[in-house]
Order: C-alpha cells, then structure tokens, then sequence
C-alpha cells in the first residue's frame, strides 16, 4: 500500500495523539477494535469573548495508516474552531486529500462519527 | 538512509553470485548458449550436457533420482502439473482429495477448480501449533481417495509436517498418491524425497538461492508414478512438460540446490542464532504470539502477532527499516486476514497483526537488531495511540 505525503506525515507525527482528563472534556468513540476500525475523540472547549471555541482535541485510534493520519489532521485542525458536527472538510475531501482508497471510505465516515459523537458529547455536557 | 533490512527470504531469495555466475556462462555466444534438444551439434550437446548436469545436482540436493527431475517453471506450475494430472491419469480409480487448510494457494486453488468440476475435497485442520496429525489423514482417506498432498514446510509459519509418517498412511490405504509441496523446504532442512515415501514433490529454485521462473517436479520412477501431461508441443521432459528447456535457469536451479544442501547445516545454525536474537530482543514487548515455531519447525522463519495494533498500521509504520511480509492479504477495507492464521484459531485481528521474518543466508545480526528496534518502537507508537497496554497470552 502506498500513501501520499500527508497520509505520511499525519500518521508518523500523529501530534495529537492521547487523551485528554479533567473537567470540561467531551469524549466521543466510533468503530470497534473488534472490526478492525475504532477512533475516539477527546475535546476540550473555554468560553472566551468570542465565545465557545475548541481548546484542545485529542484522537486515539486503532486503525489503518490512513484512518489515524485523517483523525490526527482532524484534532490538528479542531483547536481554534467553533465546536460543530462537521468536519472541516466532508469526508469525500478528505478522502481526496488523503488520497485514500475508495473501498477504504467507510472508515472515513466512522473518523466522522467519532467527531460528531465528541460534539453531541459537548451539547450533552453543556446542556446539564 | 539505508534500504530497509531484507527479513522476507521466505518470499524469495537474491541469486547467489556464485549461481548468477554459472547461469551467465549459459547466455551468450561463448557459452553453453545452444537448445538442449538440438543435439546433433556440439552446441546443444553441451546444453544438453550442462542440463543434465544440473539435473542431478537437483536429484542429489533432495533425495531423487535423476530421471524422476521434470523441469517447470516453478513450484506452482509444479503443484498444478502434479494435482491435476494425477487427477486425470486416476479419475477412473477415484474423484477425492485429501489435503490441508493451511497448504499454498498453488495447491489450495487448483483443488479448488477440481471441486468445480465435480471432484471432492477433504481439508484437514492442522492443530494449533500448525502440525497435523497423521491419524487425520488416515481418518480422512476414501475407497475413491486418489491423492493426499501435504506441504512439507509451511511458507507462513515454518512447521514441517512428517511427511515419512504421511507417506506410511497412504501406502497402507493402497493407491493413494502422496504428493509434497517442498518449495520452502531445500536450504532450511533435509529433503529425501525416496526415503520419505512420497510419489511427487515441488520444488523451486528462487526460496533457495537460484534465479525465478524455475522449479521442478519430481515425479518417483521407482514407485512406478503415472501423471498425465498439462502442456503439449515436443515433449521434452518425459512428454510431460514439452517446451524448449530453458538451460540457464536449470543450471542454476542445480547450482543454488548444490550449494543448498552443502551449506544447509551452516545456513541452518547461523539462522537458529539470528532468530534467537530476534526473539530476544523482542521480549520485552508484552502481547506477542509465535505462530508456529517449536521444535518441528525450520529457524529461519519467525512469525509472530502483536496484540493491540493494527496489521497494517504496523507494516506501514516499519517499512522504512525492514521488509518483512505481513498476515493482512490485502491492505484495503476488504483485507482478508492470512488464512493459514484462522487455521490455527488466531482471531482476525491478531493474524492481521502478525509479521513474518524470515532469515536468510545473507542476514546479519546488525540486520535483526534494526528489525527489533523498528518493531519495538511501532508497537509501543501503535498501542499507545490506540490507546490499549498489551496483555500477555
């Protein structure tokens, strides 16, 4: 198998890989090892005058090369933002971007799920 | 940086220089260049010559006779000439196969193909150490049972099946075949092919040393061993396997069998040493498991799974610093773990994480401690990432 400069790069730095602990972190899993793909999510937000914007997000993934640099450029990418259920790119995106194997997309989507699980996490957490 | 470290002899082997060089003196003009069949000049004499030379190198290397040497273009051009043209010469006499999950594809498929057409097939279930019993293929034999083959050395795991006992099984059930696929077996340990009783084995020369695109049959005059011919057009061979002898590629199939069974003690123990090295080194990772191994088992290869990382994550992660071949068939989302794992109870996800190193005659331990280092650290990258601490078995 071979994999694209970024694919490589995410997945041997994988920065954001780990979890986070504390109060104010909102987790989110999809996938199972059992079948090959898991991913999870760990986000922490602060309310600043802007308003709520993500602080830190972690991935822990176990998964294909591909799975783990795409949730690694997710948890990059979320630090600043407005925590939302979409991904800064749609999975097709990202798959493009990644240039990831179109049998492979299912995986993508389950990166995607585990994000969106994080965020309804974060509603929950905020709504209680 | 350096190339990654070759730990995947298994797959195939580089040419000895010393079989590239008899085989160049078979190319050009002021070699043995002519058609081995045109004899009736000095020019194929010699190549005839040079052929049968090599031919009983080959016999001498495994146990044979000379005549019973039929020359392919591999071992599985070998399995196939032996499966099915025992199937057809002993239709009559039967239409059921014994032979074992955990055999290679080259044997696995065309059994499957004589399914289809109406043939029967029994697959035996190695135990999980990889090693059958022969009292399974007793159990398993038929009045219609025309043909057990059985693997000598598993190319994934390394267990070698007592083919001798085997053979002992079918020759009290009368007129059933054994046949032998030995293509991992010359260089790593001894090959008789008349003392172990078999009736026809495969061979090939690029898992020793010698060049690809060569094997052999071995087909037991002796033993009085009939097949019927695959492939038509001037038959050489014995009329079982016509086409122009490709004399360079047996002189080196003889050559790399020469060396093979000369050097294979010493081969053999510098392997044993480089694989307890390797094993040792990776002791310290917790949540490993040796598939295969033990003591009916050839040292060169090692094949090991890594509990709590995913099979191809930790081939990508050490692709820079070895290559070694991995349990995952394919790398996609339809990736089909090795099959020979499932056969041994390995779970899908432990045989998808599971490396083959295999040893070879150019391995150096330098080479190994770079093989430990890189899995060491991929395995501990990969946990850590996904978030799991291993668990011994």
């Amino acid at each position: 198998m071979r994999y694209n400069e970024l694919t490589r790069r995410y997945f041997d730095r994988a920065t954001a890989a780990g979890a986070l602990t504390g109060p104010g972190v909102a987790r989110g899993e999809a996938g199972s090892r059992a079948q090959g793909t898991w991913v999870r999510f760990d986000i922490r937000v602060d309310e600043g005058p802007a308003g709520r914007l993500i602080a830190a997000a972690r991935f822990q993934a176990f998964a294909c090369p591909h799975t783990i640099a795409v949730a690694a450029w997710v948890a990059d990418q979320a630090a600043g933002r407005t925590p939302a259920p979409a991904l800064p790119q749609d999975v097709h995106a990202l798959q493009r971007l990644f240039e990831v194997p179109i049998e492979k997309l299912g995986r993508l989507l389950i990166v995607e799920d585990a994000w969106r699980a994080a965020i309804r996490a974060l509603d929950e957490e905020t709504e209680n | 940086m350096n190339p990654p470290a070759y730990l995947d002899y298994a797959s195939t082997t580089p040419v000895d220089p010393r079989v590239a060089a008899a085989m160049a003196r078979c190319l050009t003009a002021d070699g043995v260049f002519g058609n081995p069949s045109s004899t009736g000049h000095v020019y194929g004499a010699e190549a005839q010559a040079a052929v049968e030379a090599a031919r009983a190198q080959t016999a001498a290397a495994v146990g044979a006779e000379p005549r019973d040497v039929i020359w392919t273009s591999g071992a599985t051009e070998a399995d196939n000439l032996a499966i099915f043209g025992l199937a057809q010469h002993a239709q009559e006499l039967g239409r059921h196969l014994v032979t074992a999950r955990t055999e290679h594809k080259a044997v696995l498929d065309p059994c499957r193909e004589l399914e289809r057409r109406g043939w029967r097939v029994t697959y035996l279930e190695p135990g999980r150490d990889g090693i059958l019993d022969p009292a399974q293929v007793a159990a398993a034999l038929r009045p219609d049972t025309v043909l057990v083959s059985i693997m000598h050395v598993n190319n994934e795991i390394g267990v070698v099946q007592d083919i001798a006992a085997i053979a002992e099984v079918c020759a009290r059930h009368g007129r059933t075949r054994l046949h032998v696929d030995a293509a991992q077996s010359v260089g790593k340990c001894r090959v008789d092919f008349a003392g172990c009783g078999a009736d026809l084995m495969s061979l090939s020369a690029h898992k020793a040393y010698g060049p690809k695109g060569v094997g052999a049959l071995l087909v037991s005059r002796r033993r009085g061993v009939q097949i019927e011919a695959r492939q038509f057009g001037g038959g050489q061979e014995r009329g079982l396997r016509s086409g122009t002898v490709a004399t360079h590629q047996v002189v080196g199939m003889g050559a790399a069998f020469g060396i093979a069974a000369a050097e294979q003690e010493a081969d053999g123990r510098r392997a044993a040493a480089l694989a307890e090295r390797l094993l040792a080194g990776l002791a310290a990772l917790e949540g490993i498991a040796r598939n295969g191994g033990g003591v009916r088992a050839v040292p060169q290869i090692v094949n090991l799974s890594f509990e709590g990382v995913e099979g191809e994550s930790l081939l990508a992660a050490v692709a820079a610093d070895i290559a070694v071949s991995t349990g995952s068939a394919c790398a996609s989302a339809s990736s089909e773990a090795s099959y020979v794992l499932r056969a041994l109870g390995r779970d899908e996800r432990l045989a998808e994480s599971s490396l083959r190193f295999s040893l070879g005659r150019f391995t150096t331990a330098a080479e190994v401690d770079r093989a430990v280092a890189a899995v060491t650290a991929a395995v501990r990258r990969l946990r850590r990432i996904a978030g799991v601490c291993a668990t011994t078995n």
